[in-house]
């Protein structure tokens, strides 16, 4: 009866605290992992979570697992269990929304770089001081029907995300000032692929990039308007990412650019809110199936977490050694003391594979081009 | 359907006699049935009669909605029966809400058990703290305090 009782309870503080009232019902909370069951009914995805480490001891539980008695062993693991998911509903639950996009990482095409790069989709205004523009451009294509995707990484291995909005860019300096939408819009998100590597060596072509990652959730078609403002796409219930990553497809080409005929998206600015749990959790090695490892990096309070998140993207300190760790499994056992040229450099390599023929193209450095006035 | 009554009488010999449907709701009624061992009264030797007569209270509610789905319910009549159980739960005391929990898990209603259970949940465990817990449902507290800095230590966020 008390587990009936007990599985009612909705908040995950009200469980943690429930499990502190006696020691039957600590019980209760951790055998039939009341938290976890939690955690479920909020996002099935989770579901897929196959274990839980935790930060500070993973070697300790590894070692400890062979020795030990099995029934201890289960306490330990349940008592685990229970902290992780409790925590986890929490960051779920309470943790605010904010803005989850921490960089942006490649385009399916770009008509010029980098004066039309993807880099210019996190700008939130249209142009910027001295007059520059300030959006992406795919190429120009004679169909209408060529898609094109942005992709980006997210501030955390783990976010719910709430919304999407997107404002396609409105080429204010060429004459009609017409504006670059696409007829719809698909988010995925998803992970990064572990194997993805080992595949080119072996094909010894290069696959497109999204195909390093695994997409785990695929959003149903918005359709997105000609208007020049921010598009608000909102989900019908909030979604889980796992793995961090996001694409945008940006489906159906609706404008010409007037000198060359083609058609062509633009996109100047784009937004994710969500709750990132990037100080709660990492996830551990998600393989192509979708199961995933959950390794907890800190109990304290997601809610409170935030805030200094906030403070620990000023302190560079921090958020390298995260990076650092995120470098290596893009490209490998590369130690790169900054992030930022790395980046640039992936983004440099992954445009250049998209670029088979010969082109003219600028340097980050010279970054006066005269390309401005075209799209 | 010929209306048959059942007589159920409380632990108090209390005699209630109420149409078989309205009975029925109970899953352990109809084994009592079965079983013979009431030919003209089931005796409930765990229910008292003023908790009887709310568990029947509670039956003849919802046997009329049940009765109207039949016919296409609407979803105002979902609506106004949940009204009325939020409002029949907030009417009784602790001490009734918990004999009647008692009942529903004795008598097997499901819908009434989860209704108490979740009343339970909400108005005596959400947002309390350990100690109000603890008063509110007469736990003793069998942890030593070590045991209890430590369960309150690990997961601090849940304790403000």
């Amino acid at each position: 009866m008390s587990l009936a009782i007990l599985s009612c309870l909705d908040d995950p503080s009200d469980l943690v605290r429930a499990s502190a009232v006696s020691r039957s019902w600590r019980e209760f909370v951790r055998r039939f992992s009341l938290s976890k069951n939690l955690c479920l009914k909020l996002f099935h995805r989770l579901s897929s979570v196959d274990r839980i480490t935790e930060a500070s001891n993973d070697r300790d539980e590894e070692e400890s697992s062979e020795a030990g008695p099995s029934s201890l062993m289960d306490t330990r693991v349940l008592e685990r269990e229970h902290r992780a998911y409790a925590l986890l509903a929490r960051g779920c639950k309470s943790s605010p929304i904010r803005s989850c996009i921490a960089e942006a990482i490649v385009a399916s095409s770009t008509d010029n770089y980098p004066a039309e790069s993807i880099l210019n989709t996190l700008e939130e205004r249209d142009k910027i001081d001295n007059n520059t523009p300030s959006y992406w451009s795919s190429t120009g294509q004679h169909k209408t029907s060529v898609p094109e995707t942005l992709l980006y990484k997210l501030k955390a291995d783990l976010c719910v995300i709430t919304e999407f909005s997107v404002q396609p860019f409105q080429a204010y300096f060429q004459p009609g000032t017409p504006i670059y939408s696409s007829h719809y819009v698909r988010f995925r998100l998803g992970h990064h692929n572990a194997n993805s590597q080992e595949k080119k060596s072996e094909s010894g072509k290069v696959p497109p990039v999204e195909s390093n990652y695994v997409w785990t959730y695929t959003s149903q078609e918005f359709p997105m308007a000609q208007e020049n403002r921010l598009q608000n796409f909102k989900l019908p219930e909030p979604v889980l990412c796992v793995g961090g990553y996001l694409l945008i497809e940006l489906l159906g080409r609706v404008q010409t650019q007037e000198m060359d005929g083609l058609y062509y998206i633009c996109v100047s600015h784009v937004k994710v809110m969500g709750r990132a749990l990037a100080k709660s959790f990492r996830v551990v090695d998600p393989d192509e199936s979708g199961k995933f490892g959950l390794k907890v990096v800190s109990y304290s309070d997601p809610q409170e977490m935030d805030e200094m998140e906030e403070e620990a993207e000023q302190s560079p300190q921090e958020l390298d050694e995260m990076e650092e760790e995120e470098e290596q499994r893009h490209l490998g056992p590369v130690r790169n003391p900054r992030l930022s040229p790395m980046r640039n450099l992936e983004q440099l390599l992954n445009f250049l594979r998209r670029r088979p023929r010969d082109v003219d193209y600028v340097w980050p450095e010279s970054d006066d081009t005269d390309s401005d006035e075209e799209v | 359907m010929s209306k048959k009554n059942i007589v159920l009488k409380s632990s108090n010999g209390i005699i209630f006699e109420v149409e078989e449907a309205v009975a029925l709701q109970s899953e352990t009624i109809p084994y009592m049935i079965e079983d013979d061992c009431a030919n003209d009264t089931i005796p409930l030797a765990n229910v008292t009669g003023d908790i009887l007569a709310l568990v029947i209270e509670y039956c003849k509610k919802h046997v009329v909605v049940a009765d109207g789905d039949g016919g296409g319910s609407s979803s105002s009549s979902q609506e106004d029966l949940k009204n009325w159980d939020a409002q029949f739960m907030n009417d009784l005391d602790q001490s009734k809400i918990f004999n009647l929990l008692l009942a529903a898990d004795f008598l097997n209603i499901k819908t009434l058990f989860d209704l108490t259970c979740q009343f339970v949940a909400d108005t005596m465990i959400k947002g309390k703290s350990v100690e109000e817990v603890r008063r509110t449902l007469n736990i003793e507290k069998d942890y030593t305090s070590e045991e209890e800095a430590k369960a309150r230590q690990e997961n601090e966020w849940a304790f403000k």
